[in-house]
This record gives structure tokens, sequence and C-alpha cells, in this order.
């Protein structure tokens, strides 16, 4: 069990707002997360749950119709929430968390070299000059695995595959030297064979450079992968956070139920494929209750009243329903979500 | 890229010889008054004797082949109303200068203030203070929407009133320079400055910059390195266009002034009904045309490294 | 990134429904009991009723400064149409005289003839600055400008209607078949590739001055090569709609061509081509002034808003004349300025991407 002083990022109470047109969209909504120090934690989520939103708002990179409304975020004992100017969060983009992006074919300058792009975090993150700053740059590229650094070094992103721009992509986030690495969704727009490399790739940095990392997916199979701890986000909001296992094992929202049945792993040959019905809630209105609630079969009347609070389960493991509130009534998991814990709890129990 | 270029060289050759062909076949219908220099006075055998000695009875390709003869020897024909006799190539030689000064101090001065007019533009369309943005794109909309004679027209008109500028041009005195020049660069400095403005909105919402913010590039920096730079190539395909647009504002704009240039001697060959120095003048300008795009599109190889292939990226 | 969604009444009133079951009270009991499972209920905000038109027209509708210039050209063309009927009646062409009492040079008084009859002297009604009986005044020939201008708005826009008319006819059904017959793709593109390098205004010159002038000899010249560049964009999007992923699994879904035309092509083929209709129309009323301008206009006897600024320009040196050129400039102005807007916020409007709420 972490200590408290082990804890590198912490989000408390956040809320942010975007505004569009006149209309404010609700897209996290009082969310509080504490981030491990070297902890591998996953987000996992739906599009549209505000997963990335929440972590861009760790680097003040919401965009400009978009606020924080309330909260904080806690950085090495700095409110990062109440930074207004952009030199305070010079202080900390790159420098202290960098962030990896989902998409390699547009998030590299078409018309700037690799090398050149490589050197430009070089030069502002490590203080490094000419001749120092380009070596720093072909060791960057060398430690992601790219060979040929002096002629790759020179070259233009469109010379490069998909997977090989993501690790410049990543070679730039880590010549940031940063203590924290956001993946947003680092391996989405990749070939499945390409991504297991990736993945590979930033496990392997994290251990060697000590790194704290936050992957952003809404592909279970990455989290199983890579994450220690998973925290599962719908509608913008965490609705139950534990160690992979005991997300994986033993999950106790609903709403995480629905998302593991919909993995096409658990389906049986022959039967449909289960999918979550109906959509998630329009963040313009108000939510009331359990954001999940009205997609739910099983729905309690107090999930359209009253927000559950969050309920431990573990020291490690809580979820915000109110079925784990001793009034509510015994409700079961779905079949194969118990066989699957039957099958992983033997190993893990 | 030397390939590249080599190819882009041989198809605009191509091209201009056959606007050249096209050209000079639709010239063949010019009224045939343009030939003679008293056309009133003759009498109809006249006219056919003179039309037989100028060849203009021969048929088509061999008028062509006389024709391109000529111009390989230098001779573009005479002019029969401008200056009676004398060889057209030697009248323009004689008017071109002037008309390349002004059209690269226009174009100059277009780029000099239209794209930090651009720049100011978008930057302000990113932040909060906008009016900066509304004020270019009125500006914009005016020279846009306002049809250029019209301007070109205003401009002489009032500008000529203030203390120490003239109503007419004359190559001795600077001050005579700056109306004119000013009023060719106006449409371009608009064209610049909206399309700067655009590519560099268009730009700076693109992933690669929100990358550079991530790894916590100061905004000034990212606007210079990446946002100006990227969004300044896409701009050297209006190259071509703003020559155009030079160009065909010079003929307005020289004869507005009585500037003895190209622009206003076409203006005047026309009212003449000078056939061969029509013919001549429109040829160079169809090259000139054809030779800002050639520029164009070779600056455009030059600045992107993704085009190998000539591929334009984007429409124009 | 989160998906926003349009608000729309259906998911308006369903929001409201919630609301008031929420405000129902509850005892603990009931609470913690199983709420009626409303699978719609869960469906709600997930759908928009999005229709493009609508949007578009919203969308426009919403730009208040391209709604003045809409109206301002809506009503001005209706009174190009409505000015020959209204009862001042003056013929655009005719000369007018006026009558003038001659003075006696020595004593300033009114000259009698032997009859005793005061001496009228009959001269043109030339340069009479805008009054009573001519609205818009004489030119400099005594000619009624208000009727003149309202004549050569109608012809000026006449002109710059049917090249823009002649640009998208063309335009459509050349493009289309360029895009479609790809035996014909080659020489199009080569034909394209070599037009494309020649300035409009160098060809409407050269065809002015070949053929003889009037406002049909304009319209050619002006239409001869412009509508390459439409049909070109046409084509290309007839190629997009052949080979883009999108229609491509739309097609494999089993969507009819004529469904992917009118979904996927004509709203933007239609938005564009309406755009550069109200582009066209400004480029060939510039046109039509700079042609008259260089003697290749239209001539005299059919005013247009050309030839009008061209005889106001020669006048403007005299302060007192200046109303002869700045009357047709400033109309002339006025609907260059509001096509060029409303072919601008039509465009903005009909991109989806501004569709958002």
């Amino acid at each position: 069990m972490p200590h408290e002083n082990d804890i590198i990022l912490s989000f408390q109470d956040l809320d942010i707002r975007f505004t569009l047109r006149g209309q404010v969209l609700k897209a996290i909504r009082g969310v509080s997360l504490d981030v491990y120090r070297g902890e591998s934690l996953a987000i996992v989520g739906e599009s549209g749950s505000g997963k990335s939103v929440f972590t861009k708002s760790a680097m003040g990179l919401l965009d400009a119709n978009g606020t924080i409304a309330g909260g904080h975020i806690w950085y090495e004992g700095k409110d990062l929430a109440a930074f207004t100017t952009e030199k305070e969060w010079l202080t900390i983009r790159g420098k202290e968390i960098a962030m990896v992006m989902q998409d390699p074919m547009t998030s590299l300058n078409p018309l700037k070299t690799v090398g050149d792009q490589i050197e430009e975090a070089v030069v502002l993150h490590q203080g490094l000059r000419g001749e120092a700053a380009k070596q720093a740059a072909l060791e960057a590229l060398a430690a992601v695995g790219i060979d040929d650094v002096e002629r790759r070094y020179k070259q233009y992103p469109h010379e490069f595959s998909g997977g090989m721009r993501q690790r410049v992509v990543i070679a730039i986030a880590v010549a940031c030297r940063p203590k924290v690495l956001i993946c947003d969704e680092p391996t989405t727009a990749l070939d499945v064979t390409i991504q297991a490399q990736i993945l590979d790739l930033i496990k392997q940095l994290q251990r060697k450079l000590e790194l704290t990392t936050i992957y952003i997916t809404h592909d279970l199979g990455v989290v199983a992968n890579v994450a220690d701890r998973i925290a599962v986000m719908y509608a913008g909001d965490i609705i139950e956070v534990g160690k992979c296992e005991e997300v994986f094992y033993d999950p106790k929202h609903p709403y995480t139920w629905a998302l593991l049945s919909s993995l096409p792993q658990l389906g049986v040959k022959g039967q449909e494929l289960y999918s979550i019905k109906g959509t998630p809630p329009n963040l313009f209105y108000e939510v009331h209750g359990d954001a999940f609630a009205p997609r739910n079969p099983q729905a309690l009347n107090i999930d359209f009243v009253e927000r559950p609070p969050f309920f431990d389960v573990s020291p490690t493991h809580k979820a915000r329903t109110w079925l784990l509130d001793p009034r509510a009534p015994k409700v079961e998991p779905p079949e194969h979500i118990r066989h699957l814990r039957e099958q992983g709890g033997k190993s893990y129990a | 890229m030397a390939k590249y270029i080599g190819k882009r060289l041989l198809r605009s050759l191509l091209t201009l010889l056959i606007i050249i062909t096209i050209v000079f076949s639709l010239l063949r219908l010019m009224p045939i008054e343009g030939y003679f220099q008293n056309y009133e006075k003759m009498t109809t055998t006249q006219i056919q004797v003179g039309l037989q000695q100028l060849g203009l009875k021969d048929p088509l390709p061999v008028q062509m082949l006389h024709f391109w003869q000529g111009v390989a020897r230098g001779n573009w024909g005479e002019s029969h109303k401008y200056r009676v006799g004398v060889d057209v190539m030697t009248i323009i030689a004689g008017k071109m200068p002037l008309s390349l000064a002004l059209g690269m101090a226009a174009l100059g001065i277009a780029l000099l203030l239209g794209l930090p007019l651009g720049i100011l533009m978008a930057r302000s369309a990113s932040s909060k203070w906008k009016i900066l943005d509304r004020f270019g794109t009125v500006f914009v909309v005016i020279i846009q929407a306002i049809p250029s004679a019209i301007y070109h027209l205003l401009i002489q008109f009032y500008g000529s009133q203030l203390p120490g500028f003239e109503m007419f041009f004359s190559a001795g005195k600077p001050i005579t320079w700056l109306l004119p020049i000013f009023s060719l660069s106006l449409g371009n400095i608009a064209y610049y400055a909206m399309w700067l403005r655009r590519y560099m909105v268009d730009e700076s919402n693109k992933d690669y910059v929100k990358l550079a913010r991530a790894k916590g590039v100061p905004s000034a920096q990212i606007s210079r390195r990446h946002v100006f730079r990227n969004a300044f190539v896409p701009l050297a395909q209006f190259i071509p266009t703003s020559v155009i647009l030079t160009l065909m504002g010079s003929l307005y704009v020289e004869s507005l002034y009585s500037i003895p240039g190209m622009g206003g001697l076409l203006v005047q060959a026309i009212q003449l009904q000078d056939n061969t120095l029509v013919q001549a003048l429109v040829l160079i300008y169809a090259a000139i045309s054809i030779l800002g795009l050639l520029v164009g599109d070779i600056l455009m190889a030059l600045l992107d490294p993704r085009i190998t292939l000539g591929k334009k990226e984007g429409g124009r | 990134m989160a998906v926003f969604r349009l608000k729309d009444s259906k998911t308006q009133k369903l929001a409201d429904s919630l609301e008031s079951q929420v405000r129902r009270e509850f005892t603990e009991e009931e609470l913690f009991q199983f709420a009626p499972y409303d699978p719609d209920a869960g469906e709600r905000g997930g759908y928009s009723g999005y229709s493009y038109w609508r949007s578009t027209l919203r969308a426009f509708r919403k730009n208040k400064v391209s709604m003045f210039f809409l109206w301002v050209i809506v009503i001005m063309l209706l009174f190009t149409f409505v000015e020959p009927l209204l009862p001042y009646d003056k013929e655009p062409n005719t000369i007018y005289h006026s009558e003038q009492v001659v003075l006696d040079l020595f004593t300033r008084q009114p000259k009698v003839d032997a009859e005793g009859n005061v001496v009228v002297k009959t001269d043109l009604a030339k340069d009479i600055k805008p009054c009573k009986e001519f609205w818009f005044g004489t030119n400099v020939i005594g000619q009624d400008l208000w009727s003149q201008i309202w004549q050569g708005t109608r012809n000026s826009l006449f002109i710059g209607f049917a090249v823009a008319c002649v640009d998208a006819l063309l335009g459509i059904l050349v493009g289309v078949l360029w895009g479609y017959v790809r035996k014909l793709d080659f020489f199009f593109t080569e034909l394209y590739n070599v037009f494309d390098n020649v300035p409009q205004t160098l060809v409407a010159i050269i065809i002015s001055y070949i053929l003889r002038p009037g406002i049909s000899t304009m319209i050619f010249a002006m239409c001869l090569t412009s509508w390459l560049s439409t049909a070109r964009f046409v084509r290309n999007q007839v190629v997009i709609i052949r080979d883009r992923d999108y229609n491509l699994a739309s097609r494999c879904l089993g969507t009819s061509t004529w469904r992917i035309i009118r979904k996927n092509l004509l709203p933007y083929l239609v938005s564009i081509i309406t755009m550069r209709m109200a582009l066209a129309i400004p480029a060939a009323i510039n046109n039509e002034v700079f042609l008259t301008y260089i003697s290749l206009g239209v001539p005299l006897e059919t005013p247009t808003l050309g030839t009008l600024v061209e005889a106001g320009r020669k006048v403007m040196s005299e302060a007192a004349l200046r109303y002869q050129l700045f009357i047709p400039v400033i109309i002339l102005a006025t609907i260059t300025i509001s096509f060029y807007i409303i072919g601008n916020s039509f465009a903005d409007a009909a991109d989806p991407k501004n569709h958002v709420n």
C-alpha cells in the first residue's frame, strides 16, 4: 500500500467546463484521483467520457473554451489548477509532465526534420546547445529503438512509418526528461502488430527512467498489458478505481460490468456480442445521481436522485455505486463476469 | 528535385507553345482596320493588296510558320498605328523595364505589408483582443469586393490631393511613384493577409502544434517556428495569382497615371487598334503568367519536403 | 475529447421528463428499490435530428451582417425591375433639353424679340445636378442619370448572372463527364492545365478585341474559360464520390448511388456552386468596368455600370460634376460588396464544421 507522500499527482474535486456558444458543458464533474510515484495507471472509458480532457488539465492544454471551474490539481506542492499564465505552465509542460499523443501521423510537424523536433525539446529542457544538443537528440532516437540515427535525424516525418513516427513522438517526450508521462491512446492509430512494440517500449522506458505513466485508452487489452491500476471513467466522472486485478476480476460498478462484458474475448461462439444499450448522457444537461442509471436495467431509484459516494471495497479498490450501500438489494454481476472472477480469482487470491 | 524542375519547365514551355498558337489563331480574326495607318481613305483593292503584302491572305498554318520564323529572328512585326513602321519589340523593350520595376516594387510592398497584417490578424483571432482581426477583415473584404478599377480611380483622385502628390507619373520625381505602386499592391496586400491569416489559424489547430505545446515550447516560439513557417509554405502557390493580379492591375494603373509602361501600352494599342502590337503584348503577358505559375510551383517544391512528384497539396 | 451534441427539442423534452421524475419524493425504502427501466431514456441526447440544409440556413440567418446585405440585394434587384414602371417617366437614352431665357448682354434684362415675346433658347440639359426634375441629375449630353443608372444596374446584373449561370451549368456538365468518363480525364486535365495559366482578364480582352462589342460579346468573353475551374472542382468531387473510403463503405452497405449523390455530393456541390456564383457576379462587374475603360466595353447606347463609371471618370476633375462618378460608384460598390459578403458567409454556413450547436 503506497504512502501519502508517494503521491506525485493528485486531482481533487476537479470540475472542468466548456463553453460552447453560450451553453455550458460539464466535461469533468468533481473528480478526485491520486497518482502514485512510479506507477502505471490506466484511465479507461468510452469516447467522450472526458478521460483525455481530464489529463490535459494537468498540463494546461485545455482548449481555449475550457476552464477549470473548481477543485485542485496538486503536483509537488503546487496547485496546477490555480495556474493562469503561460509562464507558470512552462515550468510543468514537458519538464515535469510530458505527453504522447494519439495520432503519430499528425502530431509531428511535417516541414521540420525529426532531429529538429527532438532537439527543440532537448534545448528547452536539458539546457544543451549545438553539438551537445544534437548528440542528446541522437541518443533519444536510439533510446526508442530507431536504427541508423545519423541518417534518420535528418529525415522528415513523411519518410517514417506510423510506428516509427510514434517512436519519434515518444523520443520527444522522453527527451524532455519528465517525471510523469501521459500516453493519450498511444496505440489506437497503429497496426495491431506495432501496438505491442510501442507498449513494450513505453514500459521499458518507464522502468529505465523511473517514470510515472498515465495511459488513456478505451482498449482493455492495452490496460491488461501495462497497467498497475485502473480508473474507469464515465460521463466525466471516475466511477471505479482499483488495482488491475481488482477491477478486472471483481468489478463493482454496473458500468464496469457492462464495459467488461463488451470484451469480444468474453463472447460465446454463436451468440451475439454484448453491447451496452443507449448512449452516454448529454453533458450539456445537469446529471442527477448516477450518470449510468438511465442505461442500467437494474438501476435503483436512488441512482436517479443522488450521486453515489465512493464505497471502499478494499484499501486499494473503491467504486461509486449505490449497490455497495448496505441498504441496497443484492445484485449479482452478469454470469460471464462472475466466471471471469472464478478463473482469475484463483491465481490472484 | 532537379528532375522535377526540369519536367515542370518543359511542361511550361509546351503550354506556352499551345497558348501562343491559340492566341495567334484567334488574333487572325482581329479587325482588319488595325493593320493600316489610314484605313478610311483606302479603296477596297488597296486594302486587299495590303493584306496580301502582310501575308494575311495566306492559310493559317503558313501565317503561323512565318510568325515563328519571324520570332526566331527576333522580328515580331511592325507597328501599324502606334509608331508606324517601328518594330514592336523595340517599342516594348523600351517600356518593359519601367513596368517591371513598378510591378516588382508593388509585389515587394504587398509582401512587406500583407504578411505582417496576416500575422497580426491571426494572432488577434486567437486571442481575446479580436478587434484587430475585425478591422483587418473589413479591409480585406472592401479591397476584394470593390472592383479594383474603382479603388484605383479613387486612390488617384484623393491621393493626388495630398500635399506633394501628383495626378500623373513622372519617372524623375520619386513621389509620383508612390501612388501607383501602392494602388497596385493593395489587392495583393489583402490577398496575402487573408490567406496567411487563414492558414495560420488552420495550422495552429493542428496536432503538431498541440504536441509542441505539450513539450513546453513557449507560444511565441510556436507561432514563429512552427505555425508561421508552415502557413507560409502554401502561400507560395499564390505567387502566380499575385503576379497575374499585378499584371492586370498594371494595365489600368499605368494608363490612369500615364505611366509609359507595357500595361499602358496595351491599353493604347487596343484603343488605336494596332494589331501587331496587341498581338505581341498579349503573348508576352501570357508568357509572364506562365512564368509566374512555374516560379510558384518550383518555390513550393523547394519549401515543402513532401512534394517530390509534382503533386500539389490542397487546392487553390 | 467530448462529443458535442446538438440540442434539439426531442432531447430537451426527454431531459424535462427526467427532471420531473427526479423531483418525485421517495421514502428511504423506495430509494433502494429497482427503478423502472426505460430503454429510451438511455438514448436521450444520442440522436440530434441533424439536417444539413436546416443547419446551413440557420447558420446563415444567424449572421446579421450577411442577412442585411441579402436584403439590400433583394430590394435592389426588385427595384431595378420595378423602376421603369414607376411614374417617373424618363427614358435612359433620351437627350433632354432645357429652355433658357436669353438675357440681353447690356441691360441684363430678358431679351424681347420684335413681336414682344421673350426670346427662349433651347439647349441640351447637360450636367444638371440632382434636382426635382432629374433625381440623379443629367450627364454630359443631357441624359437622365436616374434612369440610366437603373437601366445600367439591370444590364450589369444581367451580365453577372448570365456569366455565373453559364459558368455553373457548363462547369457541372463538363465536370461530371470529366469525373465519370475516364477516357475524357486526360483531355480535360490537359485542357485545364493549359488554360489555367492564362489570366481571365486577358482572355476577355482578346475576345472583346476581335468581336463586335456588346453585352453578348462581353458575356461570351468572360465565360469562355471561367467554367473550366468550376468543372475542375466538380470533377474532383465526382472522383471523391467514386473513390473515397467512406463512400465505398457506404456503397458496401448497400446505399444506392443516387442516395450517395444526394447526401454526400449534392450538399457540398450546391453550397460551393452557390458561393462561386455569388462571387462570379462581382468579378464579372469588375471585368466589365475594366473592359469599358480600355474601350472594349458595350456601346454607349446600352448603359451599364461600367459605362457610367467610365463616363463619370472623364469628368472627375470638375468638382461640380463628380456626382456623375460617385452615384454609379456607390451603387456598384454596394452590389459587389453585398454579393461578396453573401457568398462568403454562405460558404461558411454551408460548412458542416460550423453547424455545431
